[in-house]
């Protein structure tokens, strides 16, 4: 990609499984994954950046992907709410959303699950507060907080390790 | 939303990038995006081509160097810079207030280099840099450095020093005075959120204040240095007291923007008060508690 151009041929995995595409450069990741591949899951809040409603982890790293570029995804490894249950059984994750009751409209569920998904690899046994920094960046306007974090707290630590088992 | 229609270019060496830049018109340096993407969203600056450089391995390094400083890859993000055991031994500040940057998925893309080149006067990390005597490398096609100290660095809103085809690169901090410290204060909207008033200190000393730089920021379009308080701080026992002497009236000369959230008189009541954290941090950080 060293040549400029309005159009990129890029390479990437999802959820594990190899893609090829050729995407405009102006296009966004978001636009990407929802328009093109047809993965609905991550949502379009703000389109500003500011309500992580669009939150995916790409290479690992928590990213807004309506703040990058398709073509800036060429080569990594992108994981969406689609692949946390690939196979149908919710993640002790999910099913403390579901037991917890910590979504209401359930818009910004998709975000706040992956930024939680990316706290509790990085901080498996997180305290309240390191928990609520963590998902500074996703807006729940339902103002759920309490139970969202309840859920994050409920699928961390012990309660995961039990839940597991 | 859609962007206007951009040529994209991710070039893997910094001399492929600066090639890119200078020989194009409307080309701009795309790092973490974090603020780019937005303004190409709104349209609010024309840019033809986006040249990558978040990738290039040159900008993406954390290098300790043996005087004890640090020289820093202008794209080395947020994140990195928290989590970095070489940042967080030689300048904890820097590691804590890069990890209070907004939210993990800003910290995740956004870059130090971004951060200083956006010159929003809100940033987080110009004062800090500005209060560390920072130097910032900037390279152009023409070959060579050109090294500007972080004081003359940044011009304005949304200007620095850096001219068409130019690159920053590195920033190089030099090592933390000792015996002395630094320190950084913040009043904003909300937690870790936009600055309303915000000041970084630089103290030498044990015991009694040697040499002191105090930078306030968000009240004028760059970082600003007060040669008053920093005089008045020089030779001044390391206590609370003599920093709130020091810091007393500050915000009187000064001539901060007003806006919805904080009116000019507010910001001129902050001033001494951001100013007084700050350097009671750094004190506090080794200036005269240090054994």
């Amino acid at each position: 990609m060293v040549d400029a151009a309005t159009t990129h041929a890029i390479e990437y995995t999802i959820n594990g499984e190899r893609q090829q595409a050729t995407v405009p450069a102006r296009r966004l990741l978001v636009h990407h994954i929802r328009d093109t591949l047809g993965m609905k899951g991550t949502h379009i809040g703000c389109d500003t950046g500011s309500c992580g409603a669009c939150s995916v982890i790409v290479d690992g790293r928590l990213v807004k992907s309506c703040m990058m570029l398709a073509a800036q995804a060429d080569g990594t490894a992108i994981e969406t709410v689609e692949g946390l249950a690939p196979d149908g059984a919710l993640t002790p994750l999910q099913q403390a959303f579901n037991e917890q009751h910590g979504l209401q409209c359930g818009y910004c569920t998709p975000g706040l699950l992956m930024a939680a998904s990316f706290l509790l690899r990085r901080n498996p046994n997180p305290s309240e507060a390191e928990i609520r920094r963590a998902i500074r960046g996703n807006i729940c306007r339902c103002t759920g907080y309490v139970n969202i974090v309840r859920s994050i707290e409920a699928a961390a630590g012990p309660a995961a390790s039990e839940r597991a088992a | 939303m859609l962007l206007e229609s951009v040529e994209y270019a991710r070039p893997d060496t910094v001399e492929q990038a600066l090639t890119l830049l200078s020989q194009r018109e409307g080309a701009a340096p795309l790092a973490g995006g974090q603020s780019l993407v937005n303004v190409l969203k709104h349209r609010v600056a024309s840019v033809e081509l986006l040249v990558d450089i978040s990738r290039i391995d040159e900008l993406r390094r954390i290098e300790a160097r043996s005087d004890g400083g640090l020289e820093i890859g202008a794209c080395v993000t947020y994140d990195e810079l928290d989590g970095s055991d070489a940042v967080r031994a030689s300048h904890p500040l820097l590691a804590d207030v890069a990890g209070h940057i907004e939210d993990q998925q800003i910290r995740d893309r956004g870059t130090i280099g971004g951060n200083c080149c956006l010159s929003d006067p809100t940033n987080n990390l110009p004062p800090l840099l500005v209060a560390l005597d920072a130097t910032m490398n900037i390279r152009s096609r023409s070959g060579g450095v050109r090294q500007v100290a972080a004081e003359d660095f940044f011009h304005g809103y949304f200007s620095t020093a850096v001219g068409e085809g130019e690159l920053l690169c590195s920033i190089t901090v030099p090592p933390l005075p000792s015996p002395g410290g630094a320190g950084y204060s913040t009043v904003s909207l909300g937690a870790d959120s936009k600055a309303l008033a915000r000041a970084a200190a630089l103290v030498r000393g044990n015991g009694v204040i040697e040499d002191a730089r105090v930078v306030l920021a968000c009240f004028s379009a760059a970082p600003m240095r007060h040669h008053g308080m920093e005089a008045a701080l020089r030779g001044a026992p390391a206590t609370a007291e003599a920093v709130a002497a020091a810091a007393a009236g500050i915000g009187d000369g000064l001539d901060p923007p007003g806006d919805v959230h904080a009116s000019t008189d507010y910001r001129r009541a902050l001033a001494p008060v951001v100013a007084r954290r700050a350097v009671c941090q750094a004190i506090g950080n080794g200036g005269d508690e240090r054994g």
